[in-house]
């Protein structure tokens, strides 16, 4: 009950606000959602089985990447192209998620963080075909451009995205996260394949991480090395873990007030990254369940006086 | 003569250079209670480990069911039908007790079976070692009595046909432990359980056991009813260090 009568005017705000916003406003809301997707589909590897990857801003830069030179060199329109560069990030994911979970914690930690560096140096360097730091123009999803639209369609996805994830989420497949998250022999010697289970969320992740980038790039309609680089990746990483990693809400919380926060501090150029660092670290030591985890305590204060 | 269900051939597993097992030879067989006892660091729990997959043996065979085992992982150890508790309790301490549980079912990789039909079959392992009324407390919650007894609700539900139980008496006053034997005996006699028990509670070991192995530095140095046990002088000598006398 109590979701119901918080969601439903939420819902209505977030289908109505669009239509009382500035163009920049709009742009702000659109960029907050991409983020949405992104910390939230972060979360489910990091939070939910424990696996602090440092490839998913990578994983979005493979989506836009291949989907906007698909775009450009064959002409493949966007809303397809997406589709592929979804399918490419997610065979990525396996591939990597093969190669370093057996090593697990900090190693694949490193071996993610290498990954996402030699693609941001690829990236950077085959300028023949991704024109490097210069930026490849690439076509956008509507004929006639409008921001209304775009913002709509972030909705759209993001819904799924999250409608995806809770459902994973509550599932057995999410319990089996979970249990994997909690103590790692134990589940194994409950019968659970931890290793496929780790897999198996990680290619999850990867695929949304690609989809998003994608989204991304068409919106931006100019992918440069930024999308793949660790600045990207450390502010996702900043926004699940001052939300809340490992709840639901927490990401999706944290890329909001992050993104809009990053809109007025934005005066001290790339600074804010490394505020929002400092404060995921404080958030980390000192407030492990995030906002959510103070939320929820607050209440808890004020039920039982 | 009954049907072998696990036995250990010149099983062997050493870390570095302490040899934890040297070459054990072991059988257990159907709907028996075996205890396995023997000093601190005389390779108890090493030898559960390595029959439940945790690591390999270095040299030596595993047979449960006829089938060798000694190769598999965890999980598919656990699909197999051994289930184990460990000797520090480790319930997934952030989930509820009937998630608890419904991870175990869950590893079954039973096909057909909704959630719900899952969550009803959980309730029954809760309320068989009386947790029912804690089902959605969180694990980390429980006493130590009841995080033991979610232990065993949750080996016991991947339906295993051999259970491994490490220590499940230890920190349990008189009258707990009295409870939990009682609890063992009915896992033996009507779910037809094989036993395999770890205890360093002795009286409790040697009254509810059919036969003892006696393992010390990694050696079995005795195997028998738990009478002979008792007055083996080698076993009291492990025990007690050599007499003087």
């Amino acid at each position: 009950m109590m979701k119901t009568w918080i969601s439903l005017p939420l819902i209505f705000l977030l289908i109505f606000l669009p239509f009382f916003l500035s163009q920049y406003w709009l742009h702000v809301m659109i960029i907050s959602l991409f983020y949405v997707m992104m910390a939230s589909s972060w979360n489910l590897i990091a939070g939910y089985t424990g696996q602090i990857s440092f490839a998913h801003a990578a994983f979005a830069g493979v989506g836009a990447y291949v989907s906007g030179m698909l775009a450009v060199n064959i002409g493949i329109p966007p809303w397809l192209g997406i589709f592929v560069g979804t399918f490419v990030a997610s065979l990525l994911g396996v591939g990597l998620g093969y190669l370093c979970i057996r090593m697990g914690g900090i190693y694949l930690s490193l071996t993610t963080l290498g990954f996402s560096e030699i693609l941001r140096i690829i990236i950077t360097n085959e300028d023949r075909w991704t024109r490097g730091t210069m930026g490849l123009q690439i076509p956008g999803f509507f004929t006639e451009y409008s921001k209304m639209s775009y913002y709509f369609l972030f909705l759209i996805v993001s819904a799924v995205f999250l409608f995806i994830l809770y459902r994973l989420i509550h599932s057995e497949m999410g319990l089996s996260f979970r249990a994997v998250l909690n103590d790692e022999l134990a589940a194994a010697s409950s019968g659970i394949d931890t290793i496929r289970v780790r897999i198996l969320a990680f290619t999850i992740s990867s695929a949304m991480a690609g989809m998003a980038g994608g989204l991304y790039g068409h919106y931006l309609m100019l992918i440069t090395p930024d999308i793949p680089s660790l600045g990207q990746m450390f502010l996702v990483l900043a926004m699940a873990v001052i939300g809340g990693m490992g709840s639901f809400i927490g990401p999706i919380l944290g890329a909001f007030v992050l993104e809009v926060l990053s809109e007025y501090i934005r005066i001290y150029g790339e600074y804010h990254v490394l505020l929002f660092g400092l404060v995921a670290l404080g958030v980390a030591r000192f407030a492990p369940e995030g906002m959510v985890g103070v939320i929820k305590k607050r209440w808890k204060v004020k039920e039982s006086p | 003569m009954s049907r072998r269900i696990l036995e250990g051939k010149g099983v062997a597993k050493s870390f570095g250079g302490l040899m934890a097992l040297r070459q054990i030879d072991f059988v257990l067989e159907e709907g028996e209670i075996v205890g396995l006892i023997g000093p601190n660091g005389a390779g108890k729990t090493t030898l559960f480990n390595v029959v439940s997959g945790v690591y390999p043996p270095d040299r030596g065979e595993l047979f449960f069911d006829g089938r060798l085992i000694s190769s598999l992982k965890p999980y598919q150890i656990c699909r197999l039908g051994i289930g184990r508790t460990f000797q520090i309790v480790r319930p997934f301490l952030k989930m509820t007790c009937l998630e608890n549980i419904l991870i175990s079912l869950i590893g079954r990789g039973e096909r057909g079976k909704t959630l719900e039909e899952k969550k009803k079959e959980a309730r029954e392992f809760l309320e068989f070692v009386g947790l029912r009324n804690r089902e959605n407390s969180l694990a980390k919650d429980l006493t130590l009595i009841e995080k033991k007894r979610l232990e065993v609700a949750r080996a016991l539900a991947t339906k295993p046909k051999l259970l491994l139980l490490d220590e499940v008496l230890a920190g349990l006053n008189p009258s707990e432990i009295l409870q939990a034997l009682e609890l063992i005996h009915v896992i033996r006699t009507q779910m037809k359980i094989t036993i395999f028990w770890i205890e360093h509670v002795m009286g409790a070991i040697m009254k509810a056991s059919d036969r003892i192995i006696v393992l010390d530095q990694g050696e079995k140095i005795k195997e028998g009813k738990p009478e002979e046990i008792v007055s083996d002088p080698r076993v009291i000598e492990a025990y007690l260090g050599e007499s003087n006398a």
